[in-house]
């Protein structure tokens, strides 16, 4: 699965299955930290839609982490300060880098996981849509 | 005239900053950061508009260090924003790719998708609420069981549903002229300082970190006759947008191999105003243009001015104030406003001795012409 898509899923689902994942690399194979957990910030570039123009919206905190398995580096970011889930990004970050035989084995929990979150939200869209409006204009 | 330093007074200091700790704790209330972060949204959401650095924790605490100053959480929040180190920009995010929460629209009644909402205090009765003084947990948490419960009817979709802009469906229908995306790099105002004549990307930047209220007075003065706009809103929409980042050393780019970060919410206002053009014959035609406001959080009344703002400034014209883009970008800073008025209150003691010793010696100068 690429990155993308993976790290909607690990980001956006329950963190019990990043750290599932990364444990089982951990205990498996050595995972060489090369910057721990750090905060930092990303600028979020953003198009406007009166011009289509490109503009800065602001930063965003974050948290950075880089680890190295067999040779192959891996990145986790995520935002707010979640040093733990950054941590546990970077080394499934890395297994893939790394072609690790265990990622073939996430795939079908990833999936789980998605279809999951895409259930939730859309239980939760579902409720916001109780206050969608028809207004009527009245006769003057 | 030149600026002279004090120096001592650091026993007085220490007492003064113990006092204000003192202030904070002295009736035995404890605020907890994740009380403020769950029930004062709309001050958590300013500040970090405001300070421009998207984190609602770190508002929450900063609102908590200052007691619910607005002016020192926002200045507290700049200041560490400048302790990190920026690590990455983010792929261009847009606005279609929101998960709309809210979505309204004071021009057209009907919209493709229709009109949402969310949560509002639009069409609230503006009463003090005294039942709030006898809330329970045990009592709100009956009444979430009991708002969920009602849910259970509604059949949940398969898919998620994202919500086309109101605009695009008017371009295409030829009635505003439609813009090719325009891949220009934003300038920053954050590392090279405002330039005039401002980029567009500047002055957005400038606008949407702008300190809420004087945002909103100037978006205001406009409408009153100190400026030439005055927008419907086409479209508001607040929910939460994805943030992705590119792999800093990966050769190949491939969008499918970029990071998610998380997301963001927002607020966006598209603002419909009319303008007079001339047409081929030179005849005067109206056309509508865009008004566009955005920041942080839910912040609609903002969102709305900055619209206005950004209208004004698109059309500058040197009788009205709010389309003189030096008065208007110099003066919204929260930081920057708040910062220079109360720098007026720390010791100036010999440029005002200074001051006073010219007054006292022009009217000895007169006593003397006058004897």
């Amino acid at each position: 699965m690429k990155r993308r898509r993976r790290t909607e899923i690990l980001v956006q689902g329950d963190p019990e299955l990043a750290k599932h994942f990364a444990e089982m690399i951990i205990d498996r194979y050595e995972c060489k930290e090369i910057i721990a957990p750090q905060y930092g910030l990303t600028m979020i570039k953003m198009r406007e839609s009166a011009k289509n123009s490109l503009f800065y919206l602001g930063e965003v905190l974050i948290t950075e982490a880089k680890v190295e398995i067999n040779g192959c580096v891996g990145i986790g970011i995520v935002t707010g300060m979640q040093e733990q889930l950054a941590k546990y990004l970077a080394i499934i970050d890395a297994a893939y880098k790394a072609n690790l035989p265990e990622t073939s084995e996430w795939y079908p929990r990833l999936i789980e996981a998605e279809q999951q979150i895409r259930k939730a939200k859309a239980k939760e869209q579902g409720e916001l849509f109780e206050t969608k409006v028809n207004f009527e204009t009245m006769d003057t | 005239m030149g600026y002279v330093a004090v120096k001592g007074g650091t026993k007085a200091i220490d007492a003064s900053i113990k006092r204000l700790k003192y202030e904070r704790l002295k009736d035995n209330e404890m605020l907890e950061v994740r009380t403020i972060l769950s029930s004062m949204r709309g001050m958590v959401d300013r500040v970090m508009s405001e300070s421009s650095l998207y984190s609602p924790f770190l508002a929450a605490l900063a609102i908590k260090q200052a007691e619910g100053n607005m002016e020192e959480a926002v200045f507290l929040m700049r200041a560490h924003r400048s302790t990190l180190p920026r690590l990455y920009y983010s792929q261009i995010a847009e606005s279609e790719s929101m998960l709309v929460e809210r979505r309204i629209s004071a021009s057209f009644k009907d919209i493709p998708g229709g009109q949402l909402l969310g949560a509002s205090r639009d069409y609230t009765h503006r009463l003090l609420d005294f039942d709030l003084l006898f809330e329970s947990v045990v009592e709100n948490q009956r009444w979430i069981e009991e708002y969920k419960k009602d849910f259970e009817r509604i059949e949940t979709a398969d898919d998620l549903a994202y919500f086309p802009k109101v605009v695009d469906y008017l371009r295409d229908e030829g009635l505003f002229k439609k813009y090719e995306p325009d891949n220009t790099p934003p300038a920053d105002v954050t590392k090279k300082s405002l330039q005039f004549p401002s980029s567009r990307s500047a002055r957005l930047q400038v606008l949407t970190r702008g300190q809420t209220g004087t945002v909103t007075s100037l978006g205001y003065a406009s409408l009153r006759g100190y400026g030439q706009v005055h927008p419907t809103v086409g479209e508001l929409r607040v929910g939460s947008i994805p943030i992705y980042v590119e792999h800093p050393n990966e050769v190949e780019k491939d969008e499918a191999d970029n990071f998610y970060i998380g997301e963001i919410k927002i607020t966006e206002v598209e603002s419909f105003v009319p303008v007079t053009v001339k047409n081929e014959s030179n005849e005067d035609e109206l056309e509508f243009e865009i008004g566009y406001g955005v920041c942080y959080g839910q912040n609609e009344t903002k969102a709305i001015a900055m619209s206005i703002l950004d209208q004004c400034l698109e059309h500058p014209d040197s009788n009205f104030p709010t389309h003189d883009e030096e008065f208007v970008l110099l003066h919204v800073d929260s930081v920057e406003s708040t910062g220079f008025i109360s720098h007026l209150k720390l010791p100036h003691y010999v440029t005002f001795q200074s001051i006073l010793d010219s007054i006292r010696q022009v009217k000895k100068e007169v006593q003397q012409d006058e004897n």
